[in-house]
């Protein structure tokens, strides 16, 4: 699939880098800035206030789980790794941790402003699939319901078409979802259930 | 006495370009000898030249040449953004600078490199700014092959797409190419308000003139109701483009000949000499009574009082420059709208939404 980048507007956004201090922070600042970022330099863990941060450009060399005030996997910004080492164990860990983009180390003149873009696309793409699988997984959960209230309301005597049609009917009256609008039929269809209420 | 500093000069004196080029070359020049014979600056340059014939394979070892053999750590040149791209990597091994002049699609800021020209919210921004309110928001985007036309192209589309407009085609021509049927055919299809052209060369000069032939035949394809619109067209260039032609054009820059504000007393050809020739001024100034400052590095170069005065950012390596957008009239350049001095904004970090201008076209 074939995605249009939307271009970010990157004036004023917040770039942190987690980085002992080294040239690689200087070069690295240097791009930031001059493509119109706010950096901070932190080192050796970042502060819970990094939760508010556009961008984090984290050292994949000497990084470790506790140095990110959230669990790996879960930052709520696009992170990029500075990577020096190679070694397959600490791509492993800067994979675990969630990088969406990568530098390679030394940092020289150029690189940072495609990390950013790619970095905040491959976010992006990734947090609406994952909401998209969670809504795909809720309504696989609710199956069973939807099979419940078509045979509640066929018990009443129509065809399973028709039930299914009628719960549709609800569901869009209801403005609700079709799984909801099931819960509530089966729910009403209970000893002591209320389906009328719901008319 | 006068201190005698080696200063690069790669300039493309055949090829595709070699109008603006030469040009270029000619700004370079003038300013080089001015300096010079300037009693007032205790500076002198010796130009180190080298030329790339317009063969883009040339312009990273002959950039090369020029740092390993001289003492020159700072060269002016460059006209195409291929070209720029392709010496900044032999800038960094070989400890250099570059003095490019030239207009650019922005998106760059090198720490190797000074921009001295204008960037799209200094051309492109403003321009389409001023052809919406005046012609339309419906356009056709054409260009040359390479990263200039592609990405002012791509930040057109977006600009237009998020102010209403709508974009009729876009096509591309390959370097030196002169095949435009196809692009002739499409906006004599579409009717278009108006025409974004960043063809260069040869290309361009063809497309130009048949264009011109459309109009002949449909009157809407005429300047007042389908102007096309540059953003790297300078006097220079007209006398390829031949008057008829040229007629009408529209052009966005920071100064244009005749036009008040050219950056320093002198009758120059074109802007882009005026350009090149305030570029060569700026490196003398900022090394002026400061022995040995050619081989500091740019941020320390720039790190001067002297620079408050030449405005290029510290951050950026842009300058501030005058918007001007202007039509050729007569055979020369008539400025329909000025404003500015306004900073130049590579990554377009200040925003890239263009004023909402409402749609003055006569309906007829």
């Amino acid at each position: 699939m074939k995605r249009r980048l939307r271009i970010p507007n990157l004036g004023g956004a917040r770039a942190m880098i987690l980085h002992r201090p080294h040239p690689v922070v200087q070069a690295l600042s240097r791009q930031l800035e001059a493509i119109g970022l706010e950096v901070e330099c932190h080192w050796p863990d970042l502060p819970g206030a990094a939760i508010g941060a556009d961008y984090i450009f984290f050292d994949a060399d000497l990084g470790h789980d506790e140095q990110f005030p959230w669990q790996p996997g879960t930052a709520p910004m696009p992170l990029v790794a500075l990577v020096g080492s190679e070694a397959p164990g600490r791509i492993e860990w800067l994979i675990n941790i969630g990088a969406d983009a990568q530098i390679l180390k030394p940092v020289g003149d150029s690189g940072a402003y495609s990390a950013l873009l790619i970095a905040r696309s491959a976010f992006e793409a990734r947090n609406a699939l994952a909401a998209e699988i969670a809504d795909l997984k809720g309504r696989l959960d609710k199956r069973q319901v939807v099979v419940q209230a078509v045979a509640v309301l066929a018990a009443r005597g129509k065809s399973e078409d028709e039930s299914y049609a009628m719960l549709r009917q609800l569901a869009m009256a209801w403005r609700v979802s079709f799984e909801i609008a099931a819960e509530r039929i089966v729910a009403g269809a209970r000893p002591g259930g209320a389906e009328d209420a719901h008319g | 006495m006068k201190r005698r500093i080696d200063l690069g000069l790669l300039y493309s004196r055949s090829g595709s370009y070699s109008l603006i080029s030469e040009a270029c070359r000619t700004g370079a020049m003038t300013a080089i000898a001015e300096i010079n014979a300037d009693p007032a600056m205790d500076v002198a340059f010796v130009a180190v030249e080298r030329d790339p014939q317009g063969n883009i394979d040339l312009y990273a070892p002959l950039c090369e040449e020029i740092l390993r053999d001289s003492s020159a750590r700072h060269v002016v040149g460059c006209v195409t953004s291929w070209s720029r791209k392709e010496v900044i990597p032999a800038l960094e091994r070989c400890g250099g600078s570059l003095w490019y002049s030239v207009p650019y699609e922005g998106f760059e800021a090198s720490d190797r490199v000074v921009y001295t020209h204008a960037c799209p919210n200094q051309h492109l921004l403003p321009l389409l700014s001023w052809t919406f309110g005046a012609y339309g928001r419906r356009g056709y985007l054409t260009g040359s092959n390479y990263i200039w036309g592609w990405e002012m192209n791509r930040l057109a589309r977006e600009v237009m797409a998020a102010a209403g407009g709508e974009v009729l085609g876009e096509r591309y021509l390959p370097l030196g190419s002169t095949e435009v049927g196809r692009m002739i055919e499409e906006i004599e299809v579409t009717r278009p308000d108006f025409v974004l052209n960043q063809l260069i060369g040869p290309s361009q000069y063809a497309f130009l003139a048949a264009f011109r032939e459309l109009g002949r035949r449909d009157p809407h394809f005429r300047p007042g109701t389908c102007p096309i619109l540059s953003c790297n067209l300078t006097e220079c260039e007209l006398p390829a483009i031949g008057a008829e032609a040229a007629e009408g054009l529209v052009a966005a820059g920071p100064w244009f000949r005749g036009a008040g504000g050219w950056p320093h007393p002198g009758s120059f050809g074109s802007s882009h000499e005026a350009a090149s020739h305030a570029t060569v001024w700026r490196l003398a100034r900022l090394l002026h009574g400061r022995a040995g400052a050619e081989t500091l590095p740019l941020a320390q170069l720039l790190d001067t009082p002297v620079n408050a005065e030449l405005g290029i950012d510290t951050r950026t390596h842009h300058v501030s420059l005058p918007v001007l957008i202007a039509q050729v009239q007569d055979g020369a350049f008539r400025v329909v709208k000025r404003e500015g001095p306004l900073a130049g904004d590579p990554y377009l970090a200040r925003g890239r939404e263009i004023p909402a201008a409402p749609h003055l076209r006569a309906v007829t």
